[in-house]
């Protein structure tokens, strides 16, 4: 036998793998730089000659991706929020805090049969759910984020945004008719009834601030509202937020309005008959909207990624300039891990009685957190698109524990009393809103 | 090194090839409307024709127009169509319905649209209109409200005799009048 094989043969499993696994990556890894070595100019040419195609490719791609972690952190915090209103724990078992918990069930949709029942309709039963998926994921790309980060700078943002809820009302139906459930098609004929009426004041409600802004793109609308918390929206058009939030959660299905799907009444509604991952679309998108509604009623009222004070950021640190160090740089970018954990490490060891290991783990685990605090820190006080990010997912999860905190306290409304509140509350209080700031203007400009 | 104005080989503009693209699921989709025989099929064919519409407004530089068909055509008058059909059809009931009993009525319905269209078109010059029609919300918006203003009024007060009318004709007598006699 040669000498290849007893070694083979002496390896465990891991190893076995490893020793498949490993080859393979380098002669991967290789290949690649190679191919970047030769085609890597052409492809930094071509990218810098296409940079308006390449923004929009990147901000799909980036939006598309950016659902995932918006759908886990909303679902772990309605669980674990509800779960405290309850007096309960709320998942812990799973990761930290139980915050691995959203994507054990992303996983658990992932491994459920994708079923579907009898009579169905089955081409517009498999597209309901990319429908309404699709109409809130194209809802993020005219979210400015931070100054400059924002997927498309649209003229007519605002129409844009209510073109795409209108989807999702044709997907709710198209769930709901396709299903062959009488369940189903209730909560699609709920949900088509519930989304129509809500749109017409939601939409009105937005007139006020256009007014004020004299524009419909977003990225407009927080510019006009930088400056401090004095001029955010908010304070000029309190009436319109009242009439936004609340037409936005009728818009979001969300409790107390989610008669599309009161599971008392109507089973699951539109989602009946839904199961793995097409059920996960649903669920998703609900998520995701959750944050889009937030997200909206931040940019519209409260600034957007502006902060509330005036902030002195960002400032540029002078002085140390790590580029002009040279060779130093690298040196200092070797060293300074290695010192830092020994340094955060030596207290533990010198006070306690723990053994070296443990004192030089618990080092490198403190100078992590350090590091990256500093990062971040730095981050944050130098660049304004990290500030901008910082404010903007700050107060938008602000309304996302709101809504959750709405729906762990408030019953579910009646079918009749949510139509009428539509019609006869909202949509006059939404004219009334847009005559007095209309008057308001004309008065202050004359 | 930039994506080249024209494609290499056919030598036709991209704005063209999405043109043709966004024609063909238009007319594709404007066929099916009249060729399913399930009537909910129809109407989602409809709503894809509806944004194939939108799609071509942005491509000739409208997209106010193009966010106003998709909210309008798709988000509310689809979905009212899609509403009607789900409230009187049932699956047990005639789903299927044959349309052919009227093709005569329909023929000249359509062939004296196609003459009207036809005519609309060759009187048109199409340069000049095109220039005229890049539009920003804020020029609509100044020319709604400065030379259209007799128009856009009187197509409110038409909606809003319309939305009186479909009131009226969808109110109930009310029994509690009546009772006292």
């Amino acid at each position: 036998m040669s000498i290849a094989v007893v070694t083979w043969q002496r390896l465990n499993l891991l190893g076995r793998i490893l020793a498949i696994v490993v080859p393979i990556l380098l002669a991967l890894g290789l290949v690649t730089i190679g191919v970047a070595y030769v085609a890597g100019p052409y492809a930094v040419g071509f990218l810098a000659d296409n940079v308006p195609l390449l923004r929009f490719v990147a901000a799909i791609g980036a939006v598309l991706l950016l659902t995932i972690p918006t759908a886990f952190i909303v679902i772990y915090l309605e669980l674990k929020v509800i779960a405290r209103m309850n007096l309960r724990v709320g998942p812990d078992r799973v990761g930290p805090f139980g915050t691995a918990m959203s994507v054990v069930h992303g996983l658990k949709f992932l491994s459920k049969e994708d079923f579907a029942p009898t009579g169905v309709d089955l081409r517009v039963f498999t597209l309901a759910p990319v429908v309404v998926f699709g109409g809130s994921v194209m809802t993020f790309l005219v979210i400015p984020f931070a100054p400059g980060l924002f997927g498309l700078d649209m003229n007519v943002g605002m129409l844009y945004l209510f073109a795409m809820s209108g989807l999702t009302v044709v997907g709710l139906l198209m769930a709901g008719w396709s299903s062959f459930n009488k369940y189903s098609l209730l909560g699609g004929l709920r949900s088509a009834a519930q989304m129509v009426s809500y749109e017409i004041p939601l939409t009105l409600a937005l007139v006020g601030v256009v007014l004020l802004a004299g524009t419909m793109s977003l990225n407009q609308l927080v510019l006009a509202q930088s400056g401090s918390i004095a001029d955010w929206y908010v304070w000029r058009q309190p009436l319109a937020l009242i009439i936004f939030v609340i037409a936005g959660i009728a818009e979001a299905n969300r409790s107390p309005f989610d008669l599309t799907e009161a599971d008392q009444e109507i089973v699951a509604g539109f989602a009946t008959e839904y199961s793995g991952m097409r059920f996960g679309f649903f669920f998703f998108a609900e998520y995701v909207n959750v944050f889009v509604v937030s997200a909206l009623i931040v940019t519209f009222f409260f600034g957007g990624w502006t902060a509330p004070f005036d902030w002195p950021f960002p400032v540029v640190i002078s002085g140390i300039d790590p580029l002009a160090w040279g060779v130093g740089s690298l040196i200092a970018l070797l060293l300074v891990p290695v010192v830092g954990t020994l340094v955060l490490a030596a207290p533990f060891w010198l006070s306690s009685r723990i053994s070296t290991l443990q004192a030089l783990v618990i080092g490198f685990i403190l100078f992590n957190v350090v590091a990256v605090g500093l990062l971040l820190g730095w981050a944050f006080v130098s660049l304004d698109w990290v500030t901008g990010l910082f404010w903007f997912f700050a107060k938008s999860y602000v309304f996302v524990f709101f809504f959750v905190w709405l729906r762990g306290t408030l019953p579910r409304v009646r079918i009749d009393q949510l139509m009428g509140f539509a019609w006869k509350w909202l949509l006059p209080a939404a004219l009334v809103n847009i005559f007095v700031t209309a008057a308001v203007i004309v008065i202050v400009n004359s | 090194m930039s994506i080249p104005e024209t494609i290499p080989i056919i030598g036709a503009s991209w704005d063209d090839v999405l043109f043709v693209l966004f024609a063909v699921v238009m007319l594709g989709s404007a066929l099916l409307v009249v060729t399913l025989r399930d009537i909910i099929r129809s109407g989602l064919a409809m709503i894809v024709c509806f944004a194939a519409l939108a799609g071509l407004y942005v491509l000739l530089g409208s997209p106010i127009l193009a966010a106003t068909q998709v909210l309008v055509y798709i988000g509310a008058i689809s979905v009212l169509v899609l509403f009607a059909i789900m409230l009187t059809q049932t699956k047990a009931g005639p789903a299927r319905l044959v349309f052919q009993t009227q093709w005569w009525a329909a023929a000249i319905a359509a062939i004296a649209v196609v003459v009207v269209v036809i005519g609309v078109v060759a009187s048109t010059d199409w340069g000049a209109e095109a220039t005229r029609l890049q539009s920003v919300t804020g020029d609509v918006a100044r020319l709604l409200f400065s030379d259209y203003t007799l128009p856009f009024e009187a197509v409110s007060v038409l909606l809003l005799a319309a939305v009186i009318g479909g009131i009226f004709l969808a109110k109930r007598e009310d029994r509690r009048d009546e009772a006292p006699r």
